[in-house]
């Protein structure tokens, strides 16, 4: 009887969960996340700023193009396994971090791109403990389709990335799926990441003025000019893959 | 879309009976959102950030701005749209305000747009569409050909030496003509062309700050260099990293907010000497940082920004 009445109560709880979860993904999630002890004064003996700045922007402008709630974080929070528990239901995905195209466990020359999760209050960054991959992140997306991913990080857009397969988005400039990918090509300032991304989602938040589309405002944020470079050997470049004619919105 | 949400919900629920199944003793709020040992924040709120603010320019009330953005349109062989929309953008996110002009087809889509400063100096103008298919290589050198008629028509003629970078995204050529005041470099300022591989004009940017006065007895490099180690003994002297001055050289900077959380909401200033250093770590640092830029002040040695690069 005891028995009876838990798998009752149990089932009754689970169709509760379903309908939470159905509303949860119609309700378009978003992800921002950011590594920030990894560029804390404890670890570099400087305070690098930018990725509180990069997040909150981020996180109030994913949510201007209607997605939400907005999950993720910034910190200690931001751990691989919180990270991969999350991407499923999510529609938007933003990562800024230290990012690279890095070998694959089987080795030279297949590669397994990844971002570096916050590696929390006590110790300071390494790959091999710190890699968030994308062969991970595509068995934790299941196939699912995802409408906008922005990487934030070195390298991550480049032609060897295999970080937007993870999502299911085809390296291709004439995909016709609402879904839309970003990142960038080098290595990286971050200031050079601020740069493009206000301009990128400025040109984004006009409330009015012709039809916004996310390859314009990449194309308008790559446009400007204006932007460092660590070395000749990385200039400053952003890279795009996805459907030329989406304007972001959810769904 | 519609198919792909119904498998993420079904995915996700089937996850959930699936975990119920398991283990009808262990339900948790835990396993019903998924959440794992970092909590998802959804319910952290969203911060005001700065927006931009539009206000409409019409041509008959501002034909000097849409005869400019015309006449830009034509120098860069832009496309001519069936109508044009005017804005002045008070852009926060950007920290600028200008006048844009967007260039619309029949449809509403925008085909290009023109941006001016208050002066009527061009900011950026860009085209949206696509570059032809072609098997053309186009090389760097016809690239700047192509980029010097059109900057000399339309009176932006730039000085000093193009520096060249072919395009991974959009291919062709990205031209730079990097602007110097008194000897020395204006880190970011340019003249910026991209040229696509079939030998057209996709954008055309120029970026120019203020600049302050320099000082009159500018630090020499000893004195700098004393200044940069002492600044990094102090940060590196605190963690298990090293580091490594790979170039110093006296450039024109913005100062920023990028060490100093305190001038994140300051207002931009004149553009002012300093030395610039770039700066390799090595241990602990060099997992997540690879180059660490300082910018020390010429006139007082002083720290007013950098950048890094993670």
């Amino acid at each position: 009887m005891k028995r009876a009445r838990r798998l009752l109560v149990s089932v009754l709880l689970a169709t509760s969960a379903l309908g939470a979860l159905a509303q949860g993904a119609s309700a378009f999630q978003g992800v921002v996340w950011s590594n920030s002890d990894s560029f804390s004064y404890r670890c570099l003996g400087i305070t690098d700023t930018f990725p509180q700045q990069l997040y909150s922007m981020a996180r109030s402008r994913m949510a201007a193009l209607g997605y939400g709630p907005i999950g993720g974080a910034i910190g200690p929070s931001f751990s691989s396994s919180a990270f991969l528990d999350t991407v499923l239901p999510s529609w938007a995905v933003y990562v800024h971090s230290h990012g690279d195209n890095y070998w694959a466990t089987s080795g030279w020359p297949r590669i397994d791109s990844a971002f570096l999760q916050d590696p929390g209050p006590t110790r300071c960054s390494h790959y091999k403990t710190d890699a968030v991959r994308s062969s991970a992140i595509k068995t934790a997306t299941l196939g699912t389709r995802y409408n906008l991913v922005i990487m934030s990080t070195c390298r991550l857009g480049s032609t060897l990335s295999t970080m937007p397969g993870a999502f299911q988005i085809e390296k291709v400039k004439n995909n016709t799926q609402r879904e839309f990918f970003l990142g960038y090509v080098n290595a990286t300032y971050d200031g050079d990441m601020l740069r493009f991304e206000r301009a990128f989602w400025s040109y984004l938040s006009r409330a009015s003025g012709p039809r916004r589309t996310l390859y314009r405002a990449f194309t308008y944020a790559a446009s400007i000019g204006g932007y460092d470079a660590p070395d000749a050997a990385d200039p400053f470049q952003a890279n795009w893959w996805g459907n030329p004619t989406y304007d972001g919105r959810p769904g | 879309m519609r198919f792909s949400s119904a498998i993420r919900t079904t995915l996700v629920g089937a996850a959930v009976v699936a975990a119920l199944a398991a283990s009808t003793s262990q339900l948790t709020a835990a396993t019903l959102v998924g959440a794992g040992p970092g909590p998802a924040n959804l319910a952290a709120p969203i911060v005001n950030q700065p927006a931009t603010i539009e206000s409409p320019l019409r041509e008959a009330d501002h034909p000097a701005l849409f005869a400019r953005a015309a006449a830009t349109r034509n120098a860069f062989g832009f496309p001519v749209g069936s109508s044009r929309v005017g804005l002045h953008v008070q852009d926060d996110i950007q920290g600028a305000a200008y006048d844009e002009v967007t260039e619309v087809n029949s449809s509403g889509q925008p085909m290009a747009m023109t941006q001016f400063n208050s002066d009527g100096s061009l900011l950026d103008a860009v085209r949206f569409d696509s570059p032809a298919l072609t098997l053309l290589v186009l090389s760097s050198d016809s690239a700047t050909r192509t980029a010097l008629r059109a900057l000399t028509a339309s009176g932006m003629a730039p000085s000093g030496q193009v520096r060249t970078e072919a395009d991974q995204s959009a291919g062709g050529w990205d031209l730079h003509w990097d602007r110097a005041q008194a000897g020395f470099t204006v880190r970011g300022d340019e003249t910026r062309v991209h040229v696509w591989r079939d030998g057209r004009i996709q954008s055309v940017a120029r970026v120019e700050h203020k600049l302050a006065a320099a000082p009159i007895h500018p630090i020499g490099r000893a004195g700098a260099l004393l200044a940069i180690v002492r600044q990094l003994t102090a940060w590196f002297g605190a963690a298990s990293s090293g580091y490594a001055i790979q170039t110093m050289d006296l450039e024109w900077v913005g100062s920023n907010a990028a060490f100093d959380a305190t001038r994140i909401v300051a207002a931009a200033q004149p553009y002012k000497l300093a030395w610039v250093a770039n700066v390799r770590p090595s241990g602990a640092a060099s997992e997540s940082l690879q180059l660490i830029t300082l910018y020390v002040d010429a006139g007082n040695g002083t720290v007013i920004g950098g950048d890094v690069a993670e």
